[in-house]
This record gives C-alpha cells, structure tokens and sequence, in this order.
C-alpha cells in the first residue's frame, strides 16, 4: 500500500526532527560557557530551518516548538527546570517560536512549490517530446505508436479511431457503446467521460481529435488511477495527435494530387503526339491526293476521280481521328472547356464552312431567333457537336434532302436542332444512340463506328446541358441540344455621333 | 517562269514538304526546305526569304519560338501550319507575330489561296485603291460610306471601324484580340463577347444569308476572317 510506505517516511521525519533537535541541545550544551544565550537561540533557529528545508512542515513546526522547550530547560536560568527567573525570557520564547514557525512555513512552501516547477516541467517536456515525435511521425501507425509511447510513460494508454470519409468510425464497427460515445464527443467538440466501459474501475476519456479545419476521429484514453484527472492534459495531447492526423491527411492530398497530375500530363502528352503522328501521314495523303487530282484534271479523268475520293477519305480518316482523341479527351474527364459568351451564329456558320465539301449534295436551312442572347459554351467543342450531326444528317439521306438547323430559346435553355429527312432514327434505340460504339443500324453500307453521337452528349454535358434525339411527325432525324442560358453580360449600346 | 519569290518551308514530314513545295513552286515560288527550327532559322537568315512557311510541331523547337525569333528581324509574312487540335497554339503563334494558318490536313487549293492572301500586298504593293467591292457590297473609304445594291447602308461608327480593319486585312486571320485592340482599342482585349455581337450586325447588314456568311468568317476558337 503506498499509503503505509508514506506513514513510514512521515514517522521518520519526525524522529529525525526530535533527534537533530537533541543533538543540537547536547552540542549547544558545552557551548554555552563560551556564547551568549542569543546565540544558542540562533543555533536552534538554524536547526528548525534545515529541518523545514529538508523534512518539509509538519516536523519543522514540530521542532520549532521542541528548540523552545529544550531551550528553557536546558540553557535558560534556572537550567534544568522549565521555571523561568527572569519574566523577559517570556518574550525571548515568544520571538523564537514566531521566527520558527515562520522559518518553517516560508521553507517548506518554497520546496513544495519548487517540487511542483520540477514535476510541471517534466509534464511539459514529455508534452515536447510527444510533439516532436508526432511531426516526424508518417504514417497513422506511427502517429498511434508515439501516443501510446508518451501514454505508457505516464501509466495510461490510448488509441485513435479516425473518421472515414463516410464520416463513419470503421475501426469501430465491432463496439457499438463506445462508438456511440464517440459520435457525441465528436458532435458535442469536447470530451465525454466514463467509469462504464472498464471492468478495474479506471476511467475512460474519448476526445474528437479536432483540428482546425475539421474533426478527423477520437482518441479512446483509459486513465488507471483513481485520481482526479487532469483532462487539460489529455486535451493537450488530444490536440496534439489531431494536428498531426491533419498534417498526414494533407500529405495524402497532396501526393493524390501530384498522382493525378502527372497522370493527366502523361495522358494528354499521349494523346498529343499520337495526333501528331496520326495527322502527319493523313496531310501527305490528302496533299499528295490533291496533287495528283490537280495534275490529272485535264488529262485522265479516272486518276483524277481516284485522286479526289483518296483525297475525300483521307479527310474523312482525319475526322474520325479527331473525333477519336476528343473522345480519349473527354472520356479522361479532364477536358478544360474554354467557356466564353458566344453566338450559336458564329459555330454555325464555321461548322457549315468546315463540312461544305460533305454538304454540298444537300440544300441547309438555318433559322435563328431573332434576339438569341449570347450563351456561354466552348466554341472549338461546339462546332465538333455540330460538324457530327450535320455530318449525321448528310450520311443518313439521300442526296437532294434539307437538312435544317434551328436555334431557339426554351425556357432556361438556349437549344440548337439539327434535322434531317432521312428515314429517322429506330425507335428502340433513341436513347441508346448516345452511347459509345452503338450504331442506328449495324454493318450498315453507311461508314462510322458510332463515336459521333457520343461525343456530343460528353462534350454537351461537360456543359451543364442536354441533348436529345426524336423523329419528328413530318419525318427524318432530329437532334437537339439545350444549354442553360446564365446571365449574359451587359452590352453596354455604342453612343452614337 | 520567273520567281514571284522565295519561301522557306520549315516542316520535319518529308511527305508534306515535298507536295508542298511542288504546289509552291508550281505557283512560281522559289522553295528553301529545312526539317528543324534552327536549320530553317539558319536558311532564313541566309536566304532573305519573301514567307515563311512553318509547321507548328517541330521536333527541335517550338513553331511559336520560329516565328518570335524570325519576327525580331524581319516583317515577311509567316503562315502557320497546325494539327487541330491545337486552337491555343494557333492564337500563340498568331500573336507572336504569324500572319496566318493553315489547319491539317489542307488541300493544295486552300495552301495557295493562303499563301496569296498573306502575300498579297508584299507582293502587289499597298493598294491605295479606296473603293472595295464584294458580293452587291460597295465600301468606299474616302466617302465613309457602304452601299449594298445601291441603297446606302447604316453602319455605326464602331461597326465601320471593325468592318474597315477586316476589309485592310482581307484574306488574313484576325484573332479576337488583335480585333479588339484595333476596334476598341488596347484595353479592351478581354471583353470579346462585344466583338462577337458586332460581328453579328455586320453579318445581319452586309451578308446575304447571315447565317451561312460568305465573306465574314467566324475561325472558331482564333477570330475573323474577311474572304473577299
């Protein structure tokens, strides 16, 4: 029992106190042939001192008391008798004990409170050395290691439950009560205590680990000792771990998204110089083609007509090239869109340019809105919308049938439609045409391999808007596309002279 | 035939240097050929060229870095040739000082017709002529008037000025911004959604079908073109 080994001590204590005070009389007692009787005094003052210095208060108050007994009886006239002959040494007592108590107090709350320095400043250098652990710590089981290092050190031990990113505890799972505890402590901010869930009596403390962006889980301390707890304490350390979960949790971030960058570069680099050397060979052929169609053009009509078609397929290869990468672009999901305030004028007119070639056979209606205010898109990605429906529309009629486009407003949306008069889309598939690689009809004569649509619809919803496919009562295909219409920015009107 | 000129070509693919050239030399160009940036940087300075002809994927250098560096020493015109793709490229080079590009894969009739349209002036002098016709259109700068089939058309001051820098740089791209500077001047460059709606006046007033424009051209995601 540590109780009985304190008894011990305190009993030691004051035997010493009485023995050190007896010695100092039978010392003392040779002495007072040479000293005045004040100075014995200040022998005995002396003697209470070290005692408070080293024994602490009790037995220095006690020897206090003791020097003025031994005093009178053995130094003050007549000696050997607590009987006092000159009523002045009355006052001589009365000084001593007050210097002694006083002595003793004073000493023994100076010592009590260097003890407390030194024991604080173990605290506190244990607190520093946890710290720094924790900011070399890597990894969640290092961090777990260290606290419970600093937590054996002090006779407790503590483990961390972190959240995932479900916001659940899944180290957890199999204790349902102290889970439940822990969803408090973590929706409460502070501490929950309990005596409940250990069996030896020890408290149990959970704390949320709360860093200064947000709670990343609790620590579990089990406490054994019956002693009040100091629950600074173990915020402290709380606050500590959650600092260094923290910084863990941005290490991750940031090495994800170093992952994820370099990824990115190492995809598009990829896909950059694949379209360089899938492009190169296509430009000598559609250049070469070209050539050759020019120089046969008055001459031999069937080289000629072979070089244009090789020329035409090279320009179609070269389409579906494009067509291709944008959608490995798309599919990665990281396509910056360059959005900007347009018109659907200016991709209308430039995807009609661009396809003058494969729309020549056939008659194209545009009608606009009067008014359609400025809607935010990438043009570049638009076009390539626009350039596969038309295309979509030239490939599935026949030659001789219009193709028309409208532009309107509807709703919220700024919508854009593309119809053609072919024979429609097949019913079943309307919605099914939007995925990759599927086809109206399969191995049909009519060349594609069902990228197209695809791509519109990834690169329409990377626009927040929508696209659809319907067969209208007067016949043909008709695709349409909606954007939502924001907020246009104001033109201011040109003052005019 | 006598030279009109002389051209670099500076583009690494054997294949498209070649038909190029023979097209080039057809027209009457005399063709220096090199396969890297720096050769052609070298060939350029040795042989004083009349254009520049510069694939924008080189395998040594930047096309962009040909033309800046070419573009310190000499104002002959410079087109650009450029995979798809590429829309930020070609605005790069197009500031940097290119006056022209050329999207692969291009048939030998749009390489002439760029390569006219860019050399066009160098070559006839600066016409001084301030009479303009297209289509039923009549501009007449020293009047400030436009006429369309004989009846006087409105255009506002703005509208004029943008319509007048196209018509001067007829043939040529001209990027969003290069527009705004000339229009609305240098620090407008960045609003050009303004730019967009003019254009769209322009189109409405001068065009016969306004939405499939024959002469004012949108080059998606670059600028303008006026193809006379």
């Amino acid at each position: 029992m540590p109780g009985n080994a304190d008894t011990r001590q305190k009993v030691r204590h004051y035997l010493a106190a009485i023995l050190v005070c007896a010695l100092t009389a039978i010392v003392a007692t040779p002495l007072r042939l040479v000293l005045d009787l004040a100075n014995i005094i200040m022998l005995f003052l002396l003697v209470v001192f070290l005692v408070a210095l080293k024994l602490g208060r009790g037995p220095a108050v006690m020897s206090a008391f003791l020097a003025v007994a031994l005093f009178d009886f053995f130094f003050v006239p007549p000696r050997l008798t607590f009987a006092v002959a000159d009523v002045q040494y009355l006052v001589t007592f009365a000084v001593m004990l007050a210097v002694g108590l006083a002595t003793a107090h004073l000493t023994a709350t100076l010592s009590k409170q260097s003890a407390v320095a030194i024991a604080r400043e173990l605290h506190t250098r244990h607190l520093y050395e946890l710290a720094r652990d924790l900011a070399g710590a890597a990894t969640h089981e290092q961090v777990s290691q260290v606290l419970s290092r600093y937590m054996a050190g002090s006779g407790h031990s503590a483990a961390l439950h972190l959240l995932d990113a479900a916001g659940e505890l899944p180290s957890l799972f199999s204790d349902v009560p102290l889970a439940s505890l822990a969803h408090m402590a973590i929706r409460q901010g502070s501490f929950v205590e309990t005596t409940q869930l250990n069996d030896n009596g020890g408290h149990t403390l959970v704390l949320p680990l709360q860093s200064p962006i947000e709670v990343r889980g609790v620590m579990v301390a089990v406490v054994n000792s019956d002693d009040a707890v100091d629950h600074r304490q173990f915020e402290t350390v709380a606050n500590l771990v959650a600092i260094a979960v923290e910084r863990l949790h941005y290490v991750e971030v940031a090495q994800q998204t170093q992952l994820e960058a370099t990824a990115e570069r190492l995809r598009s680099s990829v896909l950059s110089s694949l379209s360089h050397d899938l492009r190169t060979p296509l430009t000598g052929l559609v250049g070469m083609a070209d050539a050759l169609a020019l120089a046969a053009a008055h001459q031999n009509d069937a080289i000629h007509h072979a070089a244009t078609a090789i020329r035409d397929q090279a320009h179609a290869m070269s389409r579906l090239v494009a067509n291709l990468l944008d959608m490995a672009r798309l599919h990665a999901g990281k396509v910056e869109l360059r959005k900007d305030w347009r018109l659907f004028e200016d991709v209308i007119g430039s995807a009609l340019k661009l396809l003058k070639p494969s729309l020549a056979q056939h008659p194209v209606k545009v009608v606009l809105d009067a008014g359609l205010p400025l809607v935010q898109f990438d043009d570049v990605l638009l076009e390539r919308v626009l350039c596969n429906l038309l295309e979509n529309g030239a490939k599935y009629s026949q030659p001789g049938q219009a193709i028309e486009i409208r532009g309107f407003v509807l709703g919220d949306h700024a919508c854009i439609s593309v119809q053609d008069h072919g024979p429609g889309f097949p019913l079943e598939q309307l919605e099914s045409l939007f995925h990759m690689f599927v086809r109206g009809k399969h191995e049909s004569a009519i060349p594609g391999v069902g990228l197209g649509l695809a791509i519109c619809r990834a690169i329409v919803e990377a626009h927040n808007g929508t696209i659809q496919a319907s067969n209208p009562e007067q016949g043909g295909a008709c695709v349409t596309l909606c954007l939502p219409l924001g907020n246009p920015p104001a033109i201011e009107p040109e003052s005019l002279p | 035939m006598t030279a009109i000129g002389s051209v670099i070509l500076i583009e690494d693919d054997a294949q498209i240097r070649h038909f190029v050239k023979e097209a080039l030399a057809a027209e009457g160009w005399k063709v220096f050929e090199a396969d890297t940036g720096s050769r052609g940087l070298i060939e350029a300075g040795a042989r004083k060229p009349d254009l520049l002809v510069v694939d924008l994927g080189l395998p040594d250098m930047d096309g962009v870095e040909v033309v800046r560096d070419f573009r310190n020493w000499s104002t002959v015109p410079i087109l650009i040739l450029s995979a798809r793709s590429e829309e930020q490229e070609k605005i790069f080079a197009l500031d940097a000082g290119a006056d022209d590009y050329l999207t692969k894969p291009f048939g030998i009739g749009e390489l002439l017709a760029r390569v006219r349209a860019v050399t066009r002036r160098r070559l006839q002098g600066s016409e001084t002529s301030p009479k303009l016709c297209f289509d039923d259109v009549e501009v007449d700068f020293s009047r400030h008037s436009v006429m369309r089939g004989g009846i006087p058309v409105h255009l506002t001051p703005l509208e004029y000025r943008l319509l007048g820098v196209l018509l001067a740089n007829a043939g040529k791209i001209m990027s969003h911004r290069r527009l705004m500077q000339e229009v609305w001047g240098p620090n407008h460059t960045e609003s050009a959604h303004y730019l967009r709606i003019y254009m769209s006046h322009l189109r409405q007033k001068l065009e016969a079908d306004p939405t499939q424009p024959a002469h004012l051209l949108t080059e998606t995601g670059v600028g303008y073109r006026f193809e006379p």
